[in-house]
C-alpha cells in the first residue's frame, strides 16, 4: 500500500491527506498521520500571519511616532521671561510683546502695571492698546478691555483677557503665567 | 484552463480586486517565472534596492523636519535627534543605510562582474547599473552637506574643490555644484533640491529600467555564456521558480539587514560635530570611507593625473561589456579579466585603508 509506486508520494512533496501509514510501519518512517499534517501547516501559517502582524506593528510604531510633532517648549513653562523695561511703558502706555511664542499685552495704568494674553477671546486676533481712549482694543471687531480687569467693555467677545503676572525688579518688567 | 483573465471571462469569476482591475496576468507574467538553479546572486543587488526603499521611507521622514538654511539646519537635525520620537533611530538609520546602500551597490557590481553576468545579452542591464551607482555616490555626497556641521561643510569644500580640478570644465563644474564661487546657502539649497528630488527620480527611473531588463532577460547562468541563438533542443538546465522559492530568499537576506540596521543605529548612532564655521578648517579633515581611495590618490600623485584616473576607470567600468571579447563565463577561461578586477580592487582597499590610517 505504503511502497507502491503508483500512489507513492513524489520525494519532496507531504502524502496526500487519505493516506495512511501507520506507525510501525516496514518503511520505519514516521511521517505523521493527516491530524499532524493539519496542525503543523495551521501552526506554521499562524506563524507566518504573526511575522507579518509583527513586522507591520514594527514598522509603523516608530513612523507614526515620528509624525506627531513633539511638545516644543514654546511657552516660558511656568518661569518669569523679561518682556520690556520700565522706560518702554510709560503711565499711559500699553505696548505688545512676546511671551515665548505667544503674544502679551503690557498696560501702565494709574493703578500699576497690568499684563494679559494679547490674544482676543473673540475670534483670535491680537488686540493693541488704543491710549486716546484708554482700552485695550481688538482691530478685528472692535472688542474692547477694561486695561485693568481685563474685562470686556464693548463688542464681541465673549470672556474677559486671560491675567498674566508682572514682577518689576529695577527697570525691567518680568511676566509669567498667572 | 485559467481561472479569470482568459478573453472569454465569465462574469462574477476571479476575486473582487481582479474583477475591477484586470491586474491577474500583469502579476502574473511577473511572478512566475523561473531562474536558473545555478544562480548565485547573494541577494546583493535586491538588498541595494531594499535599502533604497530604506532611504526613501526615512529620507522622507527626516525632510518633515529638516530646515535646509544655514542658519537652521544644524539646529533641525539636533532637533530630529533629541526631541522628536524615534527622530534618533531614523535619524541613524538613514545615516547607516546610506553607507550600507554604497556597500552593497559595489558589492553587486562585483559580483556580477566575477560572474561575467555582464555578458550579451545584459550589457545594457550592466550600463544602467553604471548610472545606480553613480546616482548612489551622488546620494552620498549631497547629503552629506545637510546637516551643515564642521564635517559636512569642509568635507563638500574638498569635494567640489576635487570637481574644480578636473581639465577644461572643472571651473563650471565647481560653480555649478557650489552654486557660486564658494559653499554657502545657495549650495545648500541646490544640493538639498538634488538630494530630495532630483536624485530619487533618476533613481526611480534607472531602476525601474534595470528590473525591468533583469525579469526579461533572466537571471544569468554563471556556468555558461547565454547562447546568441535560441537552441532547438530543450535548454536541460534545472530551474526553480521565482515566486515564491527565490523571493523569499531574498526577503529573509531584507530581514537580516534590516536587523543589521537598527543595531548599527542604536550601537553607533551618526553623529553631528560642531556647527559649520566658514573661518575655521579643522584639523584632520577627511572625506567619508567611500571617496578615501580618491583622497589618498590626491595625496600620492599628481592632482589632474589624481581626478582624471577615477573618472576615466568608471568610464572604462560602465564600457566593459564592450570592450570585452572574450565569451566565457567562467573564471578560469577570463584569467585575465579576473586577474585584473581582482588587482583593482585589492588597490582600491589598499587605498582606502592608507587614507583611514594616515
Amino acid at each position: 500500500m505504503d511502497h507502491d509506486p503508483a500512489t507513492a508520494p513524489e520525494p519532496g512533496q507531504l502524502p496526500a491527506p487519505d493516506a495512511v501509514t501507520p506507525l510501525g510501519s516496514p518503511s520505519g518512517s514516521a511521517t505523521p498521520g493527516p491530524q499532524g499534517i493539519q496542525s503543523r501547516r495551521r501552526f506554521l501559517a499562524w506563524l507566518g500571519g504573526f511575522t507579518v502582524f509583527s513586522t507591520v506593528a514594527m514598522i509603523t510604531t516608530p513612523i507614526l511616532g515620528f509624525l506627531v510633532p513633539p511638545r516644543t517648549s514654546g511657552t516660558s513653562g511656568g518661569g518669569k521671561v523679561l518682556v520690556a523695561t520700565t522706560a518702554d511703558i510709560p503711565p499711559g502706555a500699553g505696548k505688545v510683546v512676546a511671551l515665548g511664542s505667544k503674544p502679551a499685552i503690557v498696560v501702565s495704568t494709574e493703578q500699576g502695571l497690568h499684563a494679559f494674553s494679547a490674544i482676543c477671546t473673540h475670534l483670535g486676533c491680537v488686540v493693541a492698546w488704543n491710549d486716546l481712549a484708554g482700552v485695550i482694543q481688538c482691530p478685528c471687531h472692535d472688542g474692547r478691555f477694561n486695561p485693568v480687569s481685563g474685562t470686556v467693555v464693548s463688542g464681541p467677545p465673549p470672556a474677559p483677557l486671560p491675567a498674566l503676572k508682572v514682577s518689576v525688579e529695577g527697570d525691567q518688567i518680568f511676566l509669567s503665567e498667572a | 484552463m485559467a481561472a479569470g483573465g482568459t478573453t472569454d471571462r465569465a462574469v462574477g469569476s476571479g476575486s473582487w480586486i481582479e474583477q475591477r482591475t484586470g491586474v491577474g496576468p500583469v502579476m502574473a507574467a511577473l511572478l512566475h517565472v523561473r531562474i536558473p538553479m545555478s544562480a548565485r546572486t547573494m541577494y546583493f543587488g535586491g538588498i541595494a534596492l531594499f535599502l533604497f526603499g530604506i532611504q526613501v521611507v526615512t529620507g522622507t521622514l527626516l525632510a518633515l523636519y529638516y530646515k535646509p538654511t544655514p542658519e537652521a539646519a544644524y539646529e533641525s537635525v539636533q532637533f530630529v535627534t533629541s526631541d522628536v520620537s524615534f527622530g534618533w533611530l531614523i535619524r541613524s538609520m538613514h545615516h547607516w543605510a546610506a553607507n550600507l546602500m554604497i556597500l552593497f551597490v559595489a558589492l553587486h557590481l562585483l559580483r556580477v562582474f566575477f560572474q561575467a553576468a555582464y555578458k550579451y545579452p545584459r550589457e545594457l542591464t550592466w550600463v544602467i547599473g553604471g548610472g545606480l551607482l553613480l546616482v548612489t555616490l551622488g546620494f552620498g555626497f549631497t547629503g552629506y552637506l545637510l546637516p551643515w556641521d564642521q564635517r559636512a561643510y569642509w568635507a563638500t569644500v574638498v569635494g567640489t574643490d576635487i570637481a574644480g580640478s578636473v581639465p577644461v570644465v572643472g571651473d563650471s563644474l565647481l560653480q555649478l555644484l557650489r552654486g557660486g564661487a564658494d559653499v554657502t546657502g545657495d549650495t545648500m539649497s541646490r544640493f538639498f533640491g538634488i538630494h530630495v528630488l532630483v536624485l530619487p527620480l533618476a533613481l526611480a527611473g534607472l531602476m525601474a529600467i534595470h528590473l525591468v531588463l533583469v525579469h526579461q532577460l533572466g537571471l544569468a547562468n554563471p556556468k555558461k555564456p547565454e547562447p546568441r541563438v535560441r537552441p532547438a533542443a530543450v535548454d536541460r538546465e534545472p530551474l526553480r521558480p521565482f515566486f515564491p522559492n527565490y523571493l523569499l530568499d531574498e526577503v529573509v537576506a531584507w530581514y537580516v539587514i534590516l536587523a543589521i540596521l537598527v543595531v548599527l543605529a542604536s550601537v553607533f548612532p551618526a553623529g553631528l560635530e560642531g556647527q559649520a564655521n566658514p573661518l575655521e578648517t579643522p584639523a584632520h579633515i577627511k572625506p567619508e570611507w567611500y571617496y578615501l581611495a580618491v583622497y589618498q590618490l590626491l595625496k600620492i600623485i599628481p592632482r589632474t593625473i589624481a581626478v582624471m584616473a577615477p573618472i576615466i576607470g568608471i568610464g572604462l567600468l560602465i564600457a566593459w561589456p564592450f570592450l570585452d571579447r572574450n565569451p566565457e563565463v567562467l573564471a578560469r577561461r577570463r584569467k585575465l579579466a579576473v586577474a585584473g578586477a581582482t588587482l583593482v580592487v585589492v588597490g582600491v582597499i589598499v587605498l582606502t585603508v592608507w587614507g583611514y590610517v594616515s
